[in-house]
């Protein structure tokens, strides 16, 4: 186990309207066996000592299945390790000496709220848009009753394991937010229980995509390479894919 | 109207500039089989302009189709261009690109903007033509000149990094992505611009170096 001394600049801004600045804060002595948020609890309690008012950041589970957790670290969404939440980032992957620039998700979607804090409530109105999956009533149903092969059942559960972090849209140059978009919709329309609402589906969880100020997708990359969840732009693909089919014979 | 609602939509303006480019690639590709004369002589170049000219019907019809599909690439990408520089105008302190090749991808509107200018000068130095000169006379007086021939080599280098963004991106967008087929893809992503800038490129050099000055 070993100590490293670290130089912070963190985004503080006390409430939507108010405007934000970086502050410069300086951290001796952190254990490389800490994870990223552990460090900022160390922060925040020598921030508190010092009568100053705490780093407000997301956070829940701490294990990297939640989504509620992340920043941008030196301009990386959940920082410099990948496939990671920023939760699951350890100290260990800095050394003496680094200076971290530690800024919220920006996204004209996003409003910050608070220092880290950013209000990420449009994906839960596009996850609204999508509606519900039509299901039998009755006795319990047989396992194994509808027939799914291990090749789909696997490609909507990798699409299934997207948290919603919203680093997607942190990362995309554009603001998109069609990674997350294209995961939720990719998970219900593989498995033949979404089927019934699928074209319904696509057109209303793209329309609030839009809506919400979400920008467009250009095909850069970018949120792919930082997603922690390693959800494929292939998601991208079959979204467009849903979308055209949708558009072309729906109503 | 569903057509509206689908072409205003952000997907919908990425099939449209998909569908736009892919059209615009096929012409380049009818584009080029024509130029293919050049390398036969002075005279089949000739008789290849004056076999398209003499059917005004054909001429007209592919130019209106042509124009529209540009006028829907221009306007939907400056407007793609306008919506999304909103979100990027440095809203990060640190800005750090993960992702590779991003050269040609981030460039588009700029690429974009140069092909104008160059269709624009293209289009002035050939199609409009007051003095009526032979097409076949007119290509080795305007080639030859070396500043007109490195500003059409310029261009074609421009056009190559333009497809080896655009061209990927419109599979996807057309929602080609497979992993059996990715690398395929993404072979083609370099072959097509490189096709189009040996080609193009060999018929500028052709006239630059004074090869073909007698051709």
């Amino acid at each position: 186990m070993s100590n490293i001394d670290l130089t912070l600049q963190i985004w503080r801004q006390k409430n939507s309207d108010a405007l934000g600045k970086l502050e410069t804060y300086t951290l001796d002595k952190i254990s490389t066996d800490m994870s990223f948020l552990e460090m900022l609890d160390v922060l925040n309690e020598k921030l508190t000592m010092e009568g100053i008012e705490p780093v407000a950041f997301d956070h829940d589970c701490r294990e990297g299945i939640c989504g509620m957790c992340g920043a941008v670290i030196n301009g990386v969404a959940h920082g410099p390790e990948k496939e990671t939440t920023l939760c699951q980032l350890h100290m260990r992957h800095f050394k003496t000496g680094d200076v971290l620039v530690i800024e919220p998700f920006r996204s004209r979607a996003f409003p910050i709220k608070k220092d880290l804090v950013v209000d990420r409530s449009a994906f839960d109105k596009i996850i609204q848009a999508g509606g519900y999956v039509s299901v039998n009533t009755g006795g319990t149903p047989d396992g194994n009753a509808i027939p799914i092969s291990s090749h789909i059942a696997e490609l909507a559960m990798d699409a299934a394991a997207c948290i919603g972090c919203g680093a997607c849209v942190a990362s995309c140059p554009n603001g998109a937010a069609m990674l997350f978009t294209s995961a939720k919709i990719s998970q219900l329309c593989l498995l033949p229980q979404g089927h019934a609402e699928r074209k319904k589906r696509a057109l209303s969880m793209v329309e609030t995509m839009d809506k919400e100020g979400f920008g467009n997708c250009t095909n850069l990359r970018e949120c792919e390479a930082v997603c922690p969840k390693s959800i494929s732009i292939r998601n991208i693909a079959r979204l467009n894919r849903e979308f055209v089919r949708a558009a072309f014979s729906e109503g | 109207m569903w057509l509206l609602r689908f072409s205003t939509s952000s997907i919908g303006k990425k099939i449209l500039m998909a569908s736009s480019g892919l059209l615009l690639i096929l012409f380049l590709v009818a584009h080029a089989a024509g130029n293919a004369a050049i390398f036969f002589g002075s005279n089949a170049f000739q008789t290849y302009a004056d076999t398209l000219h003499s059917l005004p019907v054909v001429v007209f019809v592919f130019g209106v189709g042509l124009f529209a599909v540009l006028i829907v690439h221009i306007f939907i990408g400056i407007q793609l261009f306008l919506q999304n520089r909103k979100e990027t105008a440095s809203r990060y302190a640190v800005s750090t690109k993960v992702c590779e090749n991003t050269l040609a991808s981030s460039t588009m509107p700029y690429t974009g903007l140069l092909l104008l200018l160059f269709l624009l000068v293209h289009v002035f130095g050939f199609g409009v033509n007051p003095t009526d000169t032979k097409v076949s006379v007119l290509v080795v007086n305007l080639l030859g000149n070396f500043f007109y021939g490195l500003f059409y080599l310029f261009s074609f280098c421009v056009l190559a990094v333009h497809l080896s963004h655009g061209f990927w991106s419109m599979l996807q967008t057309f929602g080609f992505n497979h992993p059996r087929y990715n690398d395929g893809i993404m072979k083609i992503t370099y072959i097509v611009p490189g096709f189009f800038l040996v080609f193009f490129g060999a018929i500028t050099l052709y006239f630059m170096t004074g090869l073909g000055a007698n051709y």
